[in-house]
C-alpha cells in the first residue's frame, strides 16, 4: 500500500534512522510470520506465509496472489443478490474487490470464502495486534525500570 | 402440483421426524399409515435403502407425476446420504461458525437449526428436492437434532398439525433455539399456502393426528438439511429469539394435545373441505400466529432486508400456483420467486453469503448500525485496514522502543518453527520477552561472583566476550526459561551449541554486533 512506504519514507527521513525502518520492517514480517503460522489451516495464512517466503527468499517484488480473478468477477456481486440496481452492484462490486486485495490470498476466492477467510483474519489481526501491544508495553516498562535502577 | 408440495411436505415431516423417530423408534412409523416418507424415517440414518425404499412407495401412491417420483427418489437418497453423513457426525462447520462468531453462532447446534427452519418458512413448500447446500452443516445438524431427547417430546406438543401439516409445522417451530421467527413465518405462509390451495390442500391434511409430531421434527430435522447459509438465522437469531417462547407455549396451547389435531385431520381429509381444515389450521395458527404477528412483522422486514426474501405471505398466498419440481437442493423457493434450479442455486448462495456477511458483521465492532452490503462492505475493509495499519505501527514502536529488537530474516524460516512465534498471539509472547531482560540480569549475575551455573560459563569463557555470555545463555533459555544448570549443561552443551547458534542469531541480536560470532564459538568449547 502506498500508505505503508509513505510511512516509512517519512519516518526514515525525519529520524535519519535507516535502521529504524528496516527494523519495524523486520518486525512487521515476524509478526506475520507468527500470524501465518499460527492459523495454519487457513488459506489466508497460507497465503501470507508465500508471500512472506518469497519477499524473503527471492526480491519478488507486488503482491502474490493474482492468481485467478475469474470466480470472483460479476458472478460473485451478482451472487451477493444486490439486485437493486447497477450502481449498487458497481458499488459492492468494487468493495469486494477491495476485500480481496486486503486479505492475503483473496483474490482467488470466491464471495463467500472471502467472507470466511476475512473473518478469521480479522480475528488472527486482532490477536497479532493485542500482542504487539502487550509486548509494546512490556518493553516500554522494562525501558523505564532499566532507566530507573541504572540511572 | 400438489404431487410435489406432497412430496415437500412429507420431506419436510420425514426430516424433522428423523431425529425423534430416532429416539422412539418404530412407533411412529405406525401413526402414519398413509404412505409418507415419514415411514422411512423410523432409522433415517442408519438405513438410507429403507428410507429410499419408502420415499419411494410415497411418491408413488401419491402421486401420478413421473418427474415428482424421479424427484422424490433423488430427493430419498440425498437424504440417505445426509443422513449418513449426520452419523459421520461432521461438525466442522459449525464449530467454524462458532470460532468465528461467539455472539451470534454461539452454538452451533442452534444456529444450523434456526437457519433451517427459516429457510424453511422462506420456501414454504419444500420441493424437498434440493440438496443442501451446507450439507456437512446439515449434517451436523441432525446430530444435535438426533440429540436432542426433548425434541420429541416437544414436537409431541406442537399437535397443531392436525389438518394442515404445514400449520402443525408453523406450530413445531416452538422449540427455543428455532427459528422463532420461521414458526411464526411457517404458520402463516402455510395457511396462506393452504388457503391458496385448496385443490393441493386435499393431500395435505391426510397427516394423521400423530403425524404433527413427525412433521414438526421432520420439519425441524428436514430445515436442518437445509443450508446453514439460509439467511433467516441471523434473522432469527434477533427477532425469533424475541416471541419465541411466547410462540411456543401459544402453540403448544393451541395444539394441545393430538386430540385437537384428531378431529381435525379428519375433517380435513375430507377432501370437500378444505377451507375448513384450513380454517382449524388458522385458528391453530392463530394464537402463536398473533403472537407472532408483530414479530413476523418485525421479522419480515428484516428477512426481506436479505435481499429479495419478499415473503407475500398470505397475500400471495392464493394467487401462488404450485411450484414446479425443483432439482434436489434442498431449498425451497420463496414465494414469488423464480423456482428454478440456476435462481434457486443462487438464492443458496446469497443466502450463504448474507449470512457470512452477519458473521462478519458481529466481528467488525460498530457494524451493527450499517444496513446495506456496500456500506457493511465499507465498515469491513475500513477495520481490516486498520487492523493492518496498527500492526504496522505497532512494529514501528517497538522497533523504535527497543533498539536491540531486531529479527533475523533468514532465521524466521520455516525450518524453525518452534522459535518463530515471537508473535504468537497464543500467549508464548511473554517468553520471548525474556532474553532482552535476561540479557540484561544474567549481565549482572556476571558481575557478581557467584556459584551459579552461568557464572561458571561466564568464567570459562574468554573475559572478552564476557559480556556475551550472559546473554547467550540467557538467550538459550527461551525454551526453558531456567537457569540452565551446571551439572546438566556440559551434556547439553553439544547440543546448546547449536542451538546456541540459532537462537542468538534468530531470536534477538543485542546489538553486539561482530563479537557475537567469536564469543558464540568460544563460548561453546570452555563450556564442554
Amino acid at each position: 500500500m502506498d500508505k505503508k512506504h509513505d510511512h516509512r519514507a517519512m519516518f526514515s527521513s525525519e529520524r535519519g534512522h535507516d535502521g529504524l525502518v528496516e527494523r519495524s520492517r523486520r518486525i512487521k514480517m515476524a509478526a506475520e510470520m507468527g500470524l501465518a503460522r499460527s492459523s495454519r489451516g487457513r488459506h489466508w495464512s497460507r497465503a501470507l506465509h508465500r508471500r512472506l517466503l518469497r519477499r524473503k527468499g527471492a526480491t519478488r517484488g507486488g503482491s502474490c496472489g493474482c492468481k485467478d480473478e475469474a470466480l470472483t468477477s460479476s458472478k460473485a456481486v451478482e451472487e451477493l443478490g444486490v439486485g437493486e440496481n447497477e450502481d449498487d452492484a458497481v458499488e459492492v462490486e468494487a468493495r469486494v474487490h477491495a476485500l480481496q486485495r486486503l486479505v492475503p490470498g483473496g483474490e482467488e476466492l470466491s464471495v463467500e470464502r472471502l467472507f470466511e477467510e476475512t473473518a478469521d483474519y480479522i480475528e488472527a489481526l486482532q490477536g497479532q495486534v493485542s500482542a504487539m501491544r502487550a509486548l509494546a508495553c512490556l518493553l516500554d516498562e522494562l525501558e523505564r525500570d532499566k532507566r530507573v535502577m541504572g540511572g | 402440483m400438489e404431487n410435489e408440495r406432497f412430496f415437500g411436505v412429507n420431506w419436510q415431516s420425514m426430516d424433522a421426524r428423523m431425529p425423534p423417530e430416532m429416539n422412539s423408534g418404530a412407533a411412529a412409523a405406525d401413526q402414519l399409515p398413509n404412505s409418507f416418507l415419514n415411514l422411512g424415517w423410523e432409522q433415517p440414518m442408519h438405513h438410507d435403502a429403507h428410507f429410499e425404499s419408502a420415499l419411494s412407495s410415497l411418491v408413488s401412491s401419491p402421486s401420478s407425476n413421473t418427474p415428482a417420483g424421479n424427484d422424490s427418489v433423488i430427493i430419498g437418497e440425498l437424504i440417505g446420504r445426509l443422513g449418513s453423513i449426520c452419523n459421520s457426525g461432521e461438525v466442522s462447520p459449525p464449530s467454524r461458525y462458532q470460532s468465528a462468531n461467539n455472539s451470534c453462532y454461539s452454538t452451533p447446534l442452534n444456529s444450523p437449526p434456526k437457519l433451517n427452519l427459516s429457510s424453511m418458512d422462506h420456501q414454504q413448500q419444500g420441493r424437498g428436492g434440493v440438496p443442501v447446500p451446507g450439507n456437512q452443516m446439515a449434517a451436523g445438524n441432525f446430530s444435535p437434532f438426533a440429540a436432542d431427547p426433548g425434541f420429541a417430546e416437544r414436537a409431541a406438543r406442537f399437535s397443531c398439525f392436525g389438518a394442515r401439516g404445514y400449520a402443525g409445522l408453523g406450530g413445531q417451530f416452538g422449540l427455543p433455539e428455532a427459528g422463532k421467527l420461521s414458526r411464526v413465518s411457517s404458520c402463516q405462509s402455510l395457511k396462506a399456502v393452504l388457503m391458496g390451495a385448496s385443490d393441493n390442500g386435499k393431500e395435505v391434511p391426510v397427516l394423521e393426528p400423530e403425524r404433527p409430531e413427525t412433521e414438526t421434527r421432520s420439519k425441524f430435522g428436514g430445515e436442518a438439511e437445509f443450508g446453514n447459509s439460509q439467511e433467516a438465522s441471523s434473522v432469527s437469531d434477533r427477532v425469533t429469539a424475541v416471541g419465541a417462547e411466547n410462540n411456543a407455549r401459544k402453540r403448544k396451547a393451541a395444539s394441545k394435545g393430538k386430540a385437537k389435531g384428531a378431529p381435525l385431520s379428519s375433517s380435513n381429509k375430507n377432501p370437500p373441505k378444505p377451507s375448513d381444515g384450513e380454517n382449524s389450521d388458522a385458528k391453530r395458527c392463530k394464537p402463536a400466529e398473533t403472537d407472532g404477528a408483530d414479530k413476523d412483522a418485525a421479522v419480515k422486514p428484516k428477512t426481506e432486508e436479505k435481499g429479495d426474501v419478499g415473503r407475500k405471505q398470505g397475500e400471495e398466498g392464493n394467487a401462488k400456483p404450485p411450484e414446479p419440481p425443483k432439482d434436489y437442493i434442498h431449498v425451497r423457493a420463496r414465494r414469488g420467486q423464480a423456482t428454478d434450479s440456476h435462481s434457486l442455486a443462487e438464492r443458496v448462495r446469497r443466502e450463504k453469503i448474507s449470512e457470512r456477511m452477519k458473521l462478519l458483521q458481529d466481528l467488525v465492532p460498530g457494524c451493527n448500525k450499517v444496513t446495506g452490503k456496500a456500506l457493511m462492505l465499507d465498515e469491513i475493509i475500513n477495520y481490516v485496514q486498520s487492523l493492518q495499519r496498527q500492526v504496522e505501527f505497532l512494529s514501528m514502536k517497538l522497533a523504535a522502543l527497543n533498539p536491540q529488537l531486531d529479527f533475523n530474516m533468514e532465521a524466521l524460516l520455516p525450518k524453525d518453527v518452534s522459535l518463530c512465534i515471537l508473535f504468537n498471539p497464543l500467549g508464548q509472547l511473554p517468553q520471548q520477552v525474556y532474553p532482552l531482560d535476561m540479557a540484561s540480569t544474567a549481565f549482572s549475575y556476571a558481575q557478581q561472583p557467584q556459584g551459579t551455573p552461568l557464572q561458571s560459563i561466564v568464567t570459562n569463557s574468554l573475559d572478552v566476550q564476557g559480556s556475551l555470555n550472559p546473554l547467550e545463555s540467557s538467550l538459550r533459555r527461551p525454551p526453558t526459561m531456567q537457569l540452565p544448570r551446571l551439572d546438566g549443561f556440559a551434556d547439553a552443551t553439544s547440543q546448546l551449541g547449536n542451538l546456541w547458534e540459532d537462537d542468538l542469531q534468530y531470536v534477538v541480536q543485542m546489538g553486539l554486533g561482530q563479537s557475537q560470532g567469536t564469543a558464540f564459538s568460544s563460548q561453546s568449547m570452555p563450556v564442554e
